[in-house]
Formats: C-alpha cells, structure tokens, sequence
C-alpha cells in the first residue's frame, strides 16, 4: 500500500515539472491567463460590493463573510487544476479520437492517468490567488475570527475537493456514452460558478436539488463557515457524507461507463 | 442554472425585509427574465467569427466581392438574432408563466411600443460595438482573452449583472453618460415604467448609432488599409 502511494507520488511529480516546463514555454499566454483570471474574479468581487451597498445581509453572510466564500471558490478550483480538473476537460478528446485507449494500457489506474496526465499550475492560478487574497481580506475583517479555525478549515478544502472529484466522475462518466463532453464540461462550470452565492439562499426543493444532485451550495459555503464562526456540526457531517457519496458514486459510474467504451478506428 | 440561483438570491434578500434600490422582488425577477431574453435577442457575439476570418485570412474573400462587409454582417447577425429570438421567446414565455405572480407586466400599449423600439435601437447598438471589437483583430493578432475582457465589462456596464441605479452614485453617473446602458438597462427600465424620459434615450441612442456607423466604416477602411491577409 505505502509502495503504491509512493510510486503515485513519483508519477504525479514526473507528470508535474514535464507539464510545468510546457507551460513556462509560452510566456505571454502565462500572464495572459493571470490577468483574465484575475480580472474576472475582481467583477464577481464587484458584483457583491454593489449588492451589498443596497443590503446589510445575504441569507445572513455579511460583505466580508461573502468573500471568505468567493475565494474559497478560487483556490478549490486551483487545487483542482493542480489534481486533476484537466483531465476531465479533455476526455471527450480521448474519447472520440481513440486516444483513451493509452490511458487504459498504461501500467497505471486510469482514473489517476486521466487526472494526472495534464496537472497544472497555471490554468487557474490567478483565480487561486486571488481566492487566497479574498479569504486573507475577508478573514482579517471579520469580528469572530479564531487562528485555530484555519487547520479545520484546509480540511474541509480537502473534503471540498474529494465532493468536486466525485462529482466530475460522474458527470465526467456521461461522455463514454455521449462522446462529446463540451455541455458536459459547461455544466462543470457552472456547478462552480453558482457555488459563490452563500447556501442559506436555498429553501425547499431547490435546497435539495443543490446539495445532493448538485452540491454546489455545499461546496464552498462549507469551508467558509468555519473561518466566519458559523459553524455547524451539522452541516459538516453532511458536507462529508455528500462528498463520500459522490467518490463512491463516481467511482461506481466510472467503472461501469469504461465498459461502455469502444474506442475508435483502431 | 444561473437564473434559478439568482432567483433565490433575490427571494432571500427580500425574505429578510430588505429590499434593493427602489425595485420590488417582482421588478427585480423581471428584470432577470428580460436580461436573459435580451441576451438571445439583442446581445450579438459576432466578433468570434469576425476576429477568426481576418486572422486566419479568410478576409481576403470578401475584398474581391461587390460588398460591404459592415452590412453583410449585420444582415447576418440580424437573421442569427431573430431566429434566436424566437427561440428564446418560447423559453421566455415560459419562465414568465412558471412565475406568473412574479413578473411586472407594463400595463399600458404605449410602453410596449416603446419597449420594442428600444430592444430595436438596442440591437443596433450591441452589434455595432461588438462589430468594432471584432475588427480589432487588424490590428491585434491574437485577442480573445482581450476580447473576453471587454465585452464583459461591456455587458457589466449595460446593466446586464445588476440594474445600474443599484451601483454607487459616481458609478452610475459613469454608467449613465455610456452609451452601453441602451443595451440592456434602458429597454428593461422601460418595460418596468422606471424610465421617466424614454424620449430622450431615444435621441441619444439613436445618435450613437448614427455615430458608430461612421466611426467603423473609417475603422474598416484603415483595417484593409492594415490588413496582411495571412496564409493567401
């Protein structure tokens, strides 16, 4: 078991610095993609300034508690970039040309090679940033902010990601029968996207539909109610059972939707 | 997906008895239903094929041809948009009924009248200035992150994310003095009976138009003036 974990370890640090040095060749397009990045995190920033100059609360998150999530938003999806987001991006590729077929030969859980095969540092690094700088921002204004919460807080990032893995599994799963992953991806997003606005918005069926089918009222409000004081035991043991729920219907979807795979042209 | 979360954010605000500007819940979902009905009728996005022709030199077909690439375009955003339109109507109509109780419908003919001239003027305008980001591609080779950063904050600036009597008095004094607010903001305000001088707008906007033309019939001629017509 050790072994393996640590011939992973090795395997994602080779696929790593090669896609690092790829990356650092094109200049341009590395600050290119920061500054976009970060240009369109400061519109969302923008966007809750402007509402909350006309509101004292949303759902009771305050201006500053609100960033807290909007960054955590951002480094999930650097953190993601960096394990394994690229991955599912290009699989409708793989799919449809055939090229999936070196991911199943390979001396190595396809799931991993997928995820791992285009790690990267920069994709999202501006967002990642910039997230760290929103929660740092937001964390220093507020009232009922403890140094102790942060560990607790990096650890439910963790479960955050696992829930964000689970979820691309299974949406991911759909192309082997589609072959095409383009509104598949869109939907990925968009999951994202909608995860800045605090979950307390939610009521009845909708409540519902964002957390279990899509979790994305879960996914970063969750983290963030641990550095704003709110916490909620709760609402934490549901944010890791949803994100358990999801790998392991994930995996099971992904192992059945390989099955279904059938190459192409070769 | 966005839209219904929106619709939550809105309903969670107005719950706890706050409310935003002088817009009641319904305004405000209206205002939602509307942006993303102008989205599909009004808002053109042309400029993507229009940067990819002069970059990739498949311009240089439309120089030997007897016509005049600033109106093929608008005749072919014009078709592209009402056959949209249409489309997202139905999805309109539909959303309106689902949310009947919540929608703002003008109550006299007059403003509907006014309404679809300003939709109207409003086409014009969007695909002007997203003509004019598409021929930015004479100059600037490769631009679509730039592309991307402009017509965001075009939209962002036409009211298309939040009403813009909601942003700080100076930014709406900025807002306002724009000519990107007849984009958005202005038909929608419009059809709320929010806005006290249509007439005006009319004026304005009908000047830009006016305006704009000229500036990209000039921008054009010094873009083929430029233009390298790559791989021909």
């Amino acid at each position: 078991m050790q072994k393996t974990l640590w011939r992973y370890f090795a395997l994602y640090r080779s696929f790593f610095s090669h896609n690092l040095k790829n990356e650092m060749i094109y200049r341009a397009n590395f600050v290119i993609n920061i500054g976009l990045d970060i240009f369109f995190t400061l519109v969302n920033v923008i966007f809750f300034a402007i509402l909350y100059g006309n509101i004292e609360t949303v759902g009771g998150w305050t201006f500053h508690q609100t960033l807290i999530i909007v960054g955590s938003v951002g480094i999930i999806r650097e953190l993601a970039y960096l394990t394994f987001r690229k991955g599912f991006l290009e699989l409708g590729e793989y799919v449809r040309t055939g090229n999936f077929d070196v991911m199943l030969t390979a001396p190595m859980n396809t799931a991993a090679h997928l995820a791992f095969r285009h790690v990267s540092l920069t994709e999202s690094l501006g967002e990642g940033l910039m997230g760290l700088i929103l929660v740092g921002y937001g964390f220093a204004h507020l009232d009922a902010a403890t140094w102790i919460s942060i560990p607790f807080y990096l650890l439910m990032l963790i479960n955050s990601l696992v829930m964000y893995y689970g979820f691309c599994l299974m949406v991911s799963s759909l192309v082997f029968w589609l072959i095409k992953s383009q509104e598949l991806n869109t939907m990925i997003y968009y999951f994202m996207n909608t995860a800045r606005y605090p979950r307390d918005i939610y009521h009845g069926l909708g409540k519902v539909f964002f957390t279990f089918l899509i979790p994305s009222s879960l996914i970063a409000t969750t983290p963030a109610t641990i550095l704003t004081g709110k916490v909620d035991a709760d609402l934490i043991a549901l944010s890791v059972l949803v994100a358990i729920g999801l790998l392991t219907l994930g995996l099971f979807t992904w192992t059945k939707s390989l099955n279904h795979y059938g190459s192409a042209s070769s | 997906m966005h839209i219904s979360v929106l619709l939550y954010l809105w309903n969670a605000i107005y719950k706890d008895e706050q409310s935003l500007g002088n817009y009641s819940l319904s305004d405000l979902i209206t205002y939602y239903v509307l942006q993303l009905l102008i989205n599909g009728m009004v808002l053109s996005y042309i400029s993507w094929q229009i940067g990819t022709e002069i970059r990739e030199g498949s311009f240089s077909n439309y120089l030997v041809r007897p016509l005049n690439y600033l109106h093929y375009w608008f005749m072919i955003n014009l078709s592209g948009k009402l056959f949209e339109g249409l489309l997202i109507s139905v999805v309109g109509l539909i959303m309106a009924g689902l949310l009947m109780e919540h929608i703002s419908l003008p109550t006299n003919f007059v403003t509907i009248l006014h309404f679809a001239l300003a939709m109207i003027l409003a086409g014009i305008l969007a695909f002007e200035f997203d003509f004019a980001i598409g021929i930015l591609a004479f100059w600037l080779v490769q631009i679509d992150s730039f592309k991307y950063m402009l017509q965001y904050g075009m939209f962002f600036l036409a009211g298309a994310l939040l009403p813009l009597d909601l942003f700080p008095a100076l930014f709406q004094q900025i807002a306002h003095a724009l000519p990107f607010r007849f984009m958005v903001y202005f038909p929608i305000q419009i059809f709320l009976g929010k806005e006290t001088q249509p007439y005006e707008g009319f004026a304005i906007a009908g000047i830009w138009i006016i305006a704009l033309y000229f500036v990209l019939r000039f921008g054009l001629k010094r873009g083929i003036a430029h233009y390298e017509a790559v791989g021909k």
